[in-house]
């Protein structure tokens, strides 16, 4: 296996700074270098390492929101109070403790993860990805993040925020208790408003609340047809666990 | 390059470095040896250190990260020599060591832990170790280290380890099963045997010999020393699955700058060897050579680079141009062997494939009775049952890879540095391959980070080899994790038919047992392993007329070998799965149709001799090997009462009232192993006695996380009369100690333990004579040793020390010493029932193993803590194979989940509560009584959660892993996937 080669580290003081380093050819955000380090690849980068920008706080927000930096990491949002119980154990799910504790959100967000139970409870929990770019500071809803990734180039995520209000649960299957879910279904309900998303069933994980919209792609794991029962199955139980 | 400032240990540091230089590989260079390779992608946590007092792996953080941060490792506890830090001695005290391999970062882990919170749950624990894999302890005696440690850091008293005693319960009563009384499941459950001797050592919860070395991450494994001049070397590997190779261009590999040495097909003499570390004459077929014109496997070897950085070496080997005709492949053992498969070994000078046209390597038959005899008993039973079982490759996964170190030393003898549970099988392979003498090589076996039957190859050596005299400087080569999975060996699939003929009253009246097992590209260990496997299943239950037939098939599959069990896994997965299937059939209770047929003390192991490993023999029937101990019954009896069987004939328990998907359900397996191989495997040791009344014991046998060392000194304190550590033991350099098989087929305790207690038997000999003299002339015979010195019967003594300061410098001058070897013309087999507890979503499929208690008749424990740990490590490791383990190709022979996130070896947060019971039976031929405890726990899981499936919903899964899909599409009587080329 081939590993990415890192022929320069950054390490900016501003978002500016960075911006500006990301315009140099094969410049690449690191976050927590979970991701970057372990994906095999041929490639040849400058990493801009993000870790001056202080972009890990989680802070509550207004109107029932929480506000997670970017380069938080796994482990704090495992930890923080401020964060929904179900986003709390799908982040400690994401990754065992030593990866956890130095993969961010972000690298979870921009990686995109067809198996991520904690996007798919994200994307149930409203989450909205803030990212600065050339042209300035943009939020983007992260379900169409997730549709259009890899996240532009010359594009730094600085947060997500969330929701935290209303009655949610998450429903999985896997091989074993702590094993990523071969599907996973969230769900939220908020004034009789209903948000259900899925992991495991197509390229990213997806806000869908009918099988019948899904195509997924099987693997070792589970079959398309498996995937796809699973689905019915995990969308009735979260279904039935918020009402 | 740049510069990069942390503190380290609480240091400042600066290091230059590469921009990509990852943490660990900085901290290797500055000689902290904890920080280990176990992968590239943080997975297995050999690499963790703190950063600002968290766990992190160093093996996918830049050195420029950590930057002006506080970086941690666990040589900043070894401040003292000789003493431990708490966290560190209560690992030692738990016997969470084995190999010890990614002992610092438990300890950090244990440390980050304990400053946050001082008295963590078992589930924290579990949870902050999630990120260190273990395949050795199963984690329940890291566990009770960690809580240890707590309450030594809280300055509460600990309890010893001692091993509770547990009360035989004499048979499998019906009725009400008491649970036992609730102590930690780290400390073993010992059932003793009236007629054990008593001993001062040999029995204890000794702490492992080598436990301060390992705690301390004190350099140990074959990677921990550094030699100036070292070349790194890589090797290319196949892209395809079969292929020929029509050209190779080296030329620009070669004009790299920083290339010393390019070796392939093309410059490399072709000797052909089997790669299996096995006894001379290793077994045929030969069929392959360092580098072949022909590729069998994704993976396979092509060529192999030695350049002054890994980096150069990948690079260089990505500059050669091979030109490959690519051939059909096929990957399935019935498909191989199948007519119009393609051959996959079609060289003329490979001599010992039984049918290379058909793909077969070996062909294997052995039968009590004729064929004739056979079809009657199947033709007049009362019941007649036929079932075809799919076992996957499974992968040993060591946390330390294959790792070899070369050089030459200043005699120009070949120095081979290597993780090996075989010096000497591989100093005697390398030789020809080589084209050297053996004299002239020397292999040494440091510490080896766990090796289940992976590391009995020669893998690395070869290569090694050639790249050192190629290029007269040191070479070192590692696999990577993923050559590891791919290009390094793994347990065999087969495909197992069983047919049995059962009388009315369930007695087994025949067994015929054919299998087809798929030995992949090459033929190594492809007769011996699956002959075992014939061997357990033919075994295990008394039956008049037995029958195996085996064709042991190529395919163009990674590489099968030995592993742990060694073909005793397959057997047991289909033999226990079908005997539970029979026993319902019948309506019989699953254990009481088993106690009616399984051997017991005296019973034949008449299958045996006919599928011995140098091929039939006619033996005299007083020959025919017998069960010397079992202890079977009261196996099952402390098992079923710790699982508290009842329970399955409960409806209320199978379906719990406020879970209407999930079903229970309980299953049961007996395993049955082999204790070394008899008239082949040989051991042998050597004891001198040092100035103060320490010894020296130099041994062949590998320890390769076993504790084998430990219980070795053992057996030599206990007759030298001294304490364990008084025993100082250097184990495995073909330079310096006597010959072992080493470490496999499950020998070191019976075999090697059996040399050292003929060697200490002899220097005893020497120092009760001298002693006698020294005392006034008692007699030498009425002389005993205890407590480090030689005593009369009337209580008067003298020291050792005494004794060989006068042996050594004042009378008689005579350096005490002996050596001894044994070979065993008997191979006691250890028993065990295994029992599983599980529940089932017949929604999902979802399988949830919520308890294992295994009870092992091992024999007289020589230690009770090593002892339990291994049978926990085996059943965790079974735990996956029956659950989630197969190495899975795709359609073209590429490995689809060759890392660990995809492939699941289980970690500390999803491995369920275990039980471990030691049945102590007193084995005569054995040293103390010992019999084998090392490969057994392997056995049965696998089929136990099969039948707890069974229990539990009536569904019957011939095949494993039992993934939810497979259990799915059984519930819901879907047809089977066809998946990882392998119709299951």
């Amino acid at each position: 296996m081939n590993m990415t080669s890192v022929s320069a580290y950054w390490r900016p003081e501003s978002l500016g700074q960075a911006l500006e380093l990301l315009d140099r050819p094969s410049a690449v955000v690191l976050g927590g270098g979970t991701k970057l380090s372990a994906a095999p690849s041929d490639a040849v980068v400058e990493v801009v390492d993000l870790q001056a920008l202080r972009l890990n706080d989680i802070e509550p927000g207004e109107r029932a929101a929480v506000s997670i930096g970017s380069a938080a990491t796994l482990q704090q949002v495992a930890d923080s109070d401020h964060v929904p119980a179900v986003v709390r154990e799908a982040a400690r799910r994401e990754q065992p403790s030593g990866l956890r504790a130095q993969a961010t959100i972000g690298g979870c967000i921009a990686t995109g993860d067809a198996e991520s139970e904690l996007l798919a409870v994200l994307l149930v929990h409203d989450a909205v990805v803030t990212m600065a770019a050339g042209a300035g500071v943009v939020e983007r809803p992260l379900d169409a993040l997730l549709a259009h990734l890899p996240v532009p180039a010359k594009t730094i995520l600085l947060g997500v925020t969330i929701a935290t209000s209303g009655v949610a649960a998450v429903s999985r299957t896997a091989r074993t208790p702590a094993d990523k879910a071969i599907v996973a279904a969230a769900a939220r309900r908020i004034r009789g408003v209903r948000y259900v998303a899925l992991s495991g069933v197509a390229y990213r994980p997806v806000l869908a609340d009918r099988v019948a919209d899904l195509d997924p792609i099987g693997d070792f794991r589970g079959s398309s047809e498996y995937r796809r029962a699973l689905a019915a199955i995990h969308l009735e139980r979260v279904a039935e666990a918020i009402s | 390059m740049i510069d990069i400032g942390f503190q380290l240990n609480g240091v400042a540091t600066t290091v230059t470095c590469a921009p990509g230089d990852t943490l660990m590989v900085v901290l290797r260079r500055l000689g902290c040896f904890s920080v280990r390779y176990g992968s590239s992608t943080g997975e297995t946590g050999a690499a963790g250190v703190l950063v600002d007092g968290r766990l992190v792996p160093a093996d996918v953080l830049l050195v420029a990260q950590v930057a002006g941060h506080d970086v941690t490792t666990v040589e900043s506890l070894n401040v003292a020599t000789g003493e431990l830090h708490p966290i560190q001695a209560a690992f030692v005290e738990a016997g969470a060591l084995q190999s010890g391999y990614s002992a610092g970062a438990m300890v950090l882990a244990t440390q980050a832990l304990l400053d946050k919170n001082d008295d963590p749950s078992e589930a924290e624990i579990r949870d902050a170790f999630s990120g260190i894999l273990d395949r050795e302890t199963g984690y329940v005696k890291v566990i009770e280290a960690v809580r240890r440690a707590a309450a030594m850091l809280r300055y509460e008293e600990t309890e010893p380890m001692e091993p509770v005693r547990v009360e035989p319960l004499g048979q499998i009563t019906p009725g009400a099963f008491p649970v036992l009384t609730d102590v930690p499941a780290a400390v073993p459950r010992l059932v003793p045997s009236p007629d054990i001797p008593h001993t001062a050592v040999v029995g204890r919860p000794e702490r492992k010999v080598d436990a301060v070395r390992l705690v301390k991450g004190n350099a140990s494994f074959v990677d921990d020393i550094e030699l100036r001049g070292m070349l790194h070397a890589k090797v290319l590997r196949s892209p395809h699955a079969h292929a020929r190779i029509v050209a190779i261009d080296d030329a620009a590999a070669r004009a790299l700058p920083g290339v010393h040495a390019v070796l392939h097909c093309g410059n490399t003499p072709r000797v052909k060897y089997a790669s299996g570390g096995q006894t001379w004459p290793n077994p045929k077929p030969w069929d392959q050579v360092s580098f072949d014109d022909k590729v069998r496997y994704v993976g396979d070897r092509v060529a192999t680079v030695a350049a002054e950085t890994p980096e150069l070496a990948e690079q260089a080997c990505r500059l050669i141009d091979v030109t490959y005709e690519v051939l059909p492949a096929v990957f399935d053992e019935l498909d191989a062997i199948a007519a119009g498969a393609p051959v996959i070994h079609d060289e003329p000078d490979t001599v010992g494939i039984y049918d290379a046209a058909r793909n077969v390597s070996h062909h294997i038959e052995g039968q009590t009775v004729s064929d004739d005899e056979l079809a009657t008993a199947f033709a007049t039973a009362d019941h007649v049952f036929e079932q075809t079982f799919r076992v996957p490759q499974q992968q040993h996964t060591p946390m330390e890879p294959h790792i070899t170190i070369g050089w030459l030393d200043g005699d120009e003898r070949l120095v081979l540095r290597s993780s090996t549970q075989v010096p000497f099988h591989v100093r005697r392979m390398v030789a020809p391959v080589l084209g050297l003498p053996v004299k002239r090589i020397r292999v040494m076996k440091p510490r080896i980070g766990g090796g289940f039957g992976g590391k009995q190859e020669m893998l690395l050596e070869d290569i090694v080899g050639h790249l050192a005299l190629a290029t007269r400087r040191p070479v070192r080569l590692e696999l990577t994790r993923e050559e590891e999975f791919v290009s390094s060996r793994i347990r065999h699939a087969q495909t197992l038919t069983l047919r049995t003929a059962v009388d009315r009253d369930g007695r087994l009246l025949a067994q015929d047992f054919y299998v087809v097992g798929n030995t992949g590209a090459y033929g190594t260990h492809g007769f011996t392993v699956q002959s075992v496997t014939g061997q357990r299943a033919l075994s295990a239950y008394n039956c008049p007329a037995k029958r195996f037939r085996c064709e042991v098939a190529y395919t163009n599959r990674p590489v099968a070998g030995a592993f742990r069990g060694y073909g005793a896994p397959q057997a047991f997965f289909a033999l226990e799965s079908h005997m539970d299937d029979i026993a319902r059939a019948l309506g019989l209770d699953p254990v009481e149709f088993r106690r009616r047929n399984w051997v017991g003390v005296g019973d034949p192991l008449d299958i045996i001799p006919q599928l011995g490993e140098r091929g039939a023999e006619d033996v005299a029937p007083e020959d025919i090997p017998r069960v010397t101990t079992c202890a079977t019954d009261e196996c099952a009896a402390q098992a079923l009462r710790a699982i508290e069987w009842e329970r399955r004939l409960d409806p209320a328990w199978h379906r719990p009232a406020d879970r209407p998907k999930i079903r229970r359900g309980l299953g049961f397996a007996l395993c049955m192993q082999a204790t070394s191989i008899p008239n082949l495997d040989m051991g042998g040791a050597s004891i001198k006695m040092n100035d103060d009344g320490s010894f020296n014991l130099l041994v062949g046998a590998t320890d390769l996380g076993t504790g084998a060392d430990t219980v070795l000194a053992q057996i030599a304190a206990e007759v030298l009369g001294v304490a364990t550590d008084d025993v100082i033991v250097y184990a495995a350099d073909t330079d310096l100690t006597p010959f072992d098989v080493g470490a496999y087929a499950d020998s070191t305790t019976y075999i090697s333990g059996t040399a050292v207690k003929k060697a200490a038997e002899a220097v005893r000999t020497r120092i009760v004579t001298r002693a006698s003299r020294l005392l006034g002339g008692v007699d030498p015979d009425v002389t005993a040793l205890r407590d480090g010195r030689a005593w009369t019967p009337d209580g008067r003594s003298v020291t050792l020390e005494a004794v060989a300061l006068n042996a050594l410098h004042t009378e008689d001058q005579e350096q005490i010493m002996a050596t001894a070897s044994y070979v065993s013309p008997e191979s006691p087999p250890p028993f065990a029932t295994q029992v599983a507890e599980v529940e089932v979503d017949v929604e999902t499929g979802e399988l949830t193993v919520t308890r294992l208690v295994i009870a092992v008749d091992c024999g007289v424990v020589i230690n009770p803590t090593t002892a339990s740990g291994q049978v926990e490590g085996a059943m965790v490791q079974a735990l996956g194979y029956g659950v989630t383990e197969e190495l899975v190709l795709d359609d073209d022979g590429r490995p689809v989940n060759a890392r660990f996130g995809p492939y699941w070896i289980f970690r500390s947060d999803d491995t369920p509560p275990m039980e471990t019971f030691l049945v102590q039976t007193m084995e005569h031929s054995g040293p103390f009584g010992a019999k084998s405890v090392g490969e057994i726990a392997i056995d049965g899981v696998a089929p136990a959660v099969r039948n707890a499936i069974l229990d539990a919903t009536g569904v019957a899964i011939n095949a494993i892993p039992l993934t939810p899909e497979r259990v799915w599409r059984a519930l819901h009587r879907q047809p089977p996937r066809r998946s990882s080329n392998r119709p299951h």
